[in-house]
């Protein structure tokens, strides 16, 4: 298939991580919705890795699962701790700021 | 001629830094000691200087002492340097000795206060300022001196600051004096202006004749206003009408401050003054003439309030006032030795008569109603014979010292041809007032004398009665000196045209180098003035004796019955005070409540401070909209941010860049962006007669059209990035002929 | 898929890929819009799978095992456990605090959407797939760069997951033990002062036993 398939399939991806991540209340589902960006830069890389013939696109993927990894072990430790303090994982809760 | 003439000022300086430096814990004989050494080392010098050294030097227009150059900015150059000529050294003498005896006198009566050195120390300290303010060679030195005493008036007046009375005296001394001084100020800054110099010796050697200074200046000369700024100054500072109020509440100071202000220094400065710049004086006959009339209108004024003042200090105040009127009418007159002569004259026997009052006050344990008084002379005796000297000396019986000064102003006011022709009259009117002025000094220093001294007894309570006791000799030593200067001092200024020998008046040829020659009175002018002013005092001494010999008399107390609104209006000084408070103060005051409520309440504090917090907030209230701390929201912005750079940056040209030319009836458009081609493959689509059918379509930025017919054409262009997929649009409206 | 190197798209390939973005587009919105967190992270673990595949047709067979094994494996039952200690159904999913800028922001994701695909879709050359050797994307090749030319970037990466499990567990440890104690060191001082305390006087003795009868 012609790169810029997988290349618009990665811009939609990104746009309902991105969705997910402004819109959604609960702070586990907005994680998911970085999880989903990440994955989109992961197809581009790839798409183009394999547009280029070059496989340190790869590279980057996999350090950018990787970092997902570790993004997700403190996100999601971040939120034990939150839920631990604040009884909630909502986001619109968790501000300290008046409004 | 150089001599040390700075120790004059610097040595009284020297004494109030020590006493008010250290002063506190040193015992009382100190203290009068250093005091007393400060004024007597400066007496001393200033005898040194004006017997000695002067006689030389007077020709050259005296001694003159630099100490260094104080400023200099362009043409203005002012040293910071003492004169003492003729008129000067007279002055200093009369400060400095007269000073010098009001110190001894203080030390007496001053015994119980607690805060002895402060009193020595400003005491000093006057001194100072005064003998600056007279040696000083120009105008800016003499204004330094000129503030120092009024500072020290202050201090002074208000020496017992904790009452609130006391301190309000001190404060309307300074704020008058205030008032004056900012005349003083005016007057340098024009004499500045017109002449470019503000040196005394220049000023008054006559290097101001002839200049600028005649030239027309607001409808006069700006000689008449450089004195009239400088009279007002004067004014001020010598309490004249307008501002003479200050002067009779200045009694609330100890006694020997009084004495010192009237007599030696402080009020004397203004006629001074007129004297010292008598060249700029002359230039401006008019000015003359105010100052005569001002002084004539003072002396008589003032002369009637003290008909009805029950307060012995307040009487002598009112005398001094008087006093200082004739003075000016002297200067005023052009009779500028006259009115220097009055004011040594004056300077004996109102201190003199000052330091009786605080002898008798002591005597009455501080009560100073004339009311309660009568019966002194015996309970007193030196007292009242020093009292008695002076009371005839300013009376102006002759051979006592005010017989001849009196004389010499009120003769010099008749025959002085100095206003000219049109201004004659000002001359006799003045002397004519002046007469009456010495007719009504007769009869209220007679009042004082007998209500105090005459009778049998005083009518004060048993206590104060039984305390009345002759003061210490430190105090009647003083008076004495004091008394032998108010009979005898005249005798130096005999005048010329009585006696007929001009080497007989001393006075006289000592200031002529200074002042000029004296005013030529003619011999049977002065004998027929003279016996007129003896006749006068004889009738103001007699009058009173027969209102007041021995206490109250019945014509007095009928006199009283008859006119009693009149009495009780110059009793209450013509409520002068409190005209001026209904005109000026309370304007004031209510300007200032209205300034303080909407300056300072409202811009200030409402506006300003309140306002900017307030601006603050809202500016903090409003920013804080956008910190929601809500991540998502940031993200939301800066998506949102991205897309609108995105927008802008990939604008294919920007609105309104369409250039067209219009040759005949075609036109070339370039719609290119800045005229330059696009690094972007662009299209351009081109409608030339806004019919909305596309006319050109290409790559080409340029188009061509030729119209049918003239007429006004809308050229409009999109141009499309295909890459992008962005497009905008130009429009232009042509008109072609 | 080797068979698709340097050539126009056969009909397979073309269902194989339309079938694929369609899971995953599918997999990602029913993800984004669950209101129960366990069903989004299973719908995510299925479109991760989707994404795997999606990798494999691009010669990435590396990266969809790994894919598969990190993301649907492990990082997804980490989600999954977490879920789990959290798990609360949510009333209202979208908050509506702010709601018109988060709208606004989606907007302009999707302008900035439809822009890149313009650009890409017209990029010259994005229309033909790439030529590439039989090795490409298998394990012993991206072993073989990730080793020898990103030996140290990888190393960074092996100290970057070390600290984020170190961060993990100070972040989500459990304070509970230490609080413990603290109160029963607070409780043993406060019973050593009652024993070091004099007696109470005879006076508040009484007046104590006296209260004892109501």
């Amino acid at each position: 298939m012609p790169t810029h398939y997988y290349l618009t399939l990665s811009f939609v991806l990104f746009l309902i991580g991105s969705s997910g991540v402004l819109l959604r209340r609960n702070a586990i589902i907005v994680l998911m919705g970085i999880e989903l960006q990440l994955n989109a830069g992961n197809l581009a890389l790839l798409a183009y890795s394999r547009a280029l013939g070059d496989q340190k696109g790869h590279v980057f993927a996999f350090i950018i699962i990787a970092l997902a990894a570790a993004e997700a072990a403190v996100g999601l430790a971040i939120l034990v701790g939150l839920f631990r303090s604040r009884q909630t994982v909502n986001l619109d809760e968790a501000s300290l700021m008046k409004r | 001629m150089a001599f040390n003439l700075r120790l004059i000022p610097l040595l009284p300086f020297i004494g109030a830094a020590l006493l008010l430096l250290f002063g506190r814990r040193w015992k009382r004989e100190t203290v009068v000691l250093v005091a007393a050494a400060a004024i007597a080392g400066a007496c001393l010098v200033a005898f040194d200087a004006f017997f000695s050294k002067l006689p030389e030097a007077a020709e050259m227009g005296g001694l003159r002492d630099v100490v260094w150059t104080w400023f200099s900015a362009g043409d203005l150059k002012v040293d910071l340097a003492f004169r003492l000529d003729a008129l000067s050294g007279l002055l200093c003498l009369i400060i400095t000795f007269i000073g010098f005896l009001i110190h001894v006198y203080a030390s007496g009566y001053m015994a119980d206060e607690p805060d002895y050195a402060r009193f020595f120390g400003y005491l000093n300290l006057f001194c100072g300022a005064m003998l600056v303010l007279v040696l000083g060679d120009s105008l800016p030195v003499m204004f330094v001196g000129w503030e120092g005493v009024g500072l020290c008036s202050y201090l002074l007046i208000g020496f017992w600051y904790t009452d609130n009375a006391n301190a309000d005296a001190g404060k309307k001394a300074f704020i008058t004096n205030r008032i004056g001084d900012f005349g003083f100020l005016l007057g340098m800054f024009l004499l500045f202006q017109y002449t470019g110099t503000l040196n005394m010796s220049d000023a008054s050697a006559g290097a101001v004749q002839g200049s600028a200074l005649t030239q027309p200046l607001w409808g006069m000369t700006a000689a008449f206003w450089v004195c009239l700024f400088l009279f007002i100054g004067a004014v001020g500072k010598s309490a004249q009408i307008p501002l003479y109020v200050w002067l009779p509440d200045a009694m609330a100071g100890p006694t020997p401050v009084s004495a010192l202000i009237h007599a030696a220094t402080m009020v004397t400065a203004g006629v001074y003054m007129v004297a010292r710049l008598h060249a700029l004086f002359v230039l401006a006959p008019a000015a003359l003439a105010i100052v005569a009339i001002v002084g004539a209108l003072t002396a008589l004024f003032a002369a009637i309030i003290g008909f009805a003042q029950n307060d012995f200090k307040k009487v002598l105040a009112y005398s001094t006032v008087s006093q200082l009127g004739f003075m000016f009418a002297g200067v005023g007159t052009g009779n500028f030795e006259a009115g220097v002569f009055h004011l040594y004259t004056h300077a004996f026997f109102k201190a003199g008569l000052f330091l009786c009052a605080g002898s008798v006050m002591h005597a009455m344990s501080g009560s100073g109603d004339i009311t309660i008084m009568g019966g002194l002379r015996k309970k007193i005796p030196w007292t009242h014979g020093v009292f008695f000297v002076c009371w005839l000396a300013i009376c102006g019986l002759p051979i006592f010292s005010g017989f001849f000064s009196k004389d010499a102003i009120i003769a010099g006011a008749f025959s002085t041809e100095i206003f000219g022709a049109d201004l004659a009259w000002v001359g006799k009117l003045v002397g004519a007032m002046l007469m009456l002025a010495a007719l009504g000094t007769a009869f209220y220093m007679s009042r004082l004398y007998f209500l105090v001294f005459s009778g049998k007894t005083t009518r004060a309570s048993h206590d104060i009665q039984h305390h009345i006791h002759e003061s210490p000799g430190v105090m009647v030593g003083p008076l004495v000196i004091l008394a032998i200067g108010a009979g005898l001092g005249g005798l130096i200024g005999a005048p010329t045209g009585l006696f007929g020998h001009p080497e007989w008046n001393f006075l006289g040829h000592t200031l002529e180098p200074v002042l000029g020659a004296e005013l030529d009175v003619p011999h049977t002018t002065e004998i027929i003035f003279m016996l007129a002013s003896t006749v006068l005092a004889a009738v103001g001494i007699v009058l009173a004796y027969a209102f007041y010999g021995g206490g109250y008399r019945q014509p007095a107390i009928k006199f009283a019955q008859a006119f009693p609104g009149f009495v009780q209006l110059v009793r209450d000084k013509f409520r002068v005070d409190e005209l001026y408070d209904f005109l000026f103060i309370r304007p004031i005051k209510r300007l200032s409540k209205a300034l303080f409520f909407v300056v300072d309440r409202i811009i200030i504090d409402k506006i300003l401070v309140e306002g900017l917090g307030a601006a603050v907030d809202l500016v903090g209230r409003l920013s804080r909209m956008f910190q929601t701390g809500d991540g998502q929201r940031y993200m939301a912005v800066f998506a949102i941010g991205v897309a609108v750079t995105v927008i802008f940056a990939t604008r294919p040209t920007t609105p309104g860049e369409l250039k067209v030319r219009v040759s005949g009836l075609s036109v070339d458009v370039d719609a290119r962006r800045g005229g330059r081609p696009s690094a972007r493959p662009l299209e351009y689509t081109f409608d030339f007669n806004g019919d909305g059918k596309t006319d050109t379509k290409g790559i080409n930025p340029e188009g061509h059209f030729a119209y049918e017919k003239p007429g006004k054409y809308e050229i409009k262009v999109s141009v499309v990035d295909p890459r992008w997929g962005t497009e905008s649009h130009l429009t232009r409206t042509v008109e072609v002929r | 898929m080797g068979a698709a190197i340097g050539s126009p798209p056969g009909l397979g390939e073309q269902i194989l890929f339309w079938v694929l973005a369609g899971w995953v587009v599918g997999g990602a919105l029913f993800t984004m819009t669950r209101r129960n967190p366990v069903t989004a992270v299973m719908s995510l673990v299925g479109t991760f799978f989707a994404l795997a595949a999606t990798y494999a047709s691009l010669s990435a067979h590396f990266l969809a095992i790994i894919q598969i094994l990190v993301y649907a494996g492990a990082i997804m039952v980490l989600f999954i456990f977490v879920v789990m200690i959290l798990n609360r159904e949510e009333i209202t999913p979208v908050t509506p605090r702010g709601l018109i800028l988060r709208v606004m922001g989606i907007g302009a994701g999707l302008y900035l959407t439809r822009v890149f695909v313009r650009v890409v879709a017209t990029s010259p050359g994005a229309d033909v797939p790439g030529k590439v050797s039989d090795t490409f994307g298998t394990v012993a090749s991206i072993g073989d760069i990730l080793f020898r030319d990103f030996l140290y970037p990888f190393e960074a990466v092996s100290l970057l997951l070390l600290v984020a499990i170190v961060g993990g567990v100070v972040i989500s440890r459990s304070h509970q033990k230490e609080v413990a104690a603290e109160i029963a060191a607070e409780r043993r001082k406060a019973i050593e002062e009652m024993a070091h305390a004099p007696y109470p006087a005879p006076e508040d003795a009484s007046s104590s036993g006296g209260g004892g009868h109501h």
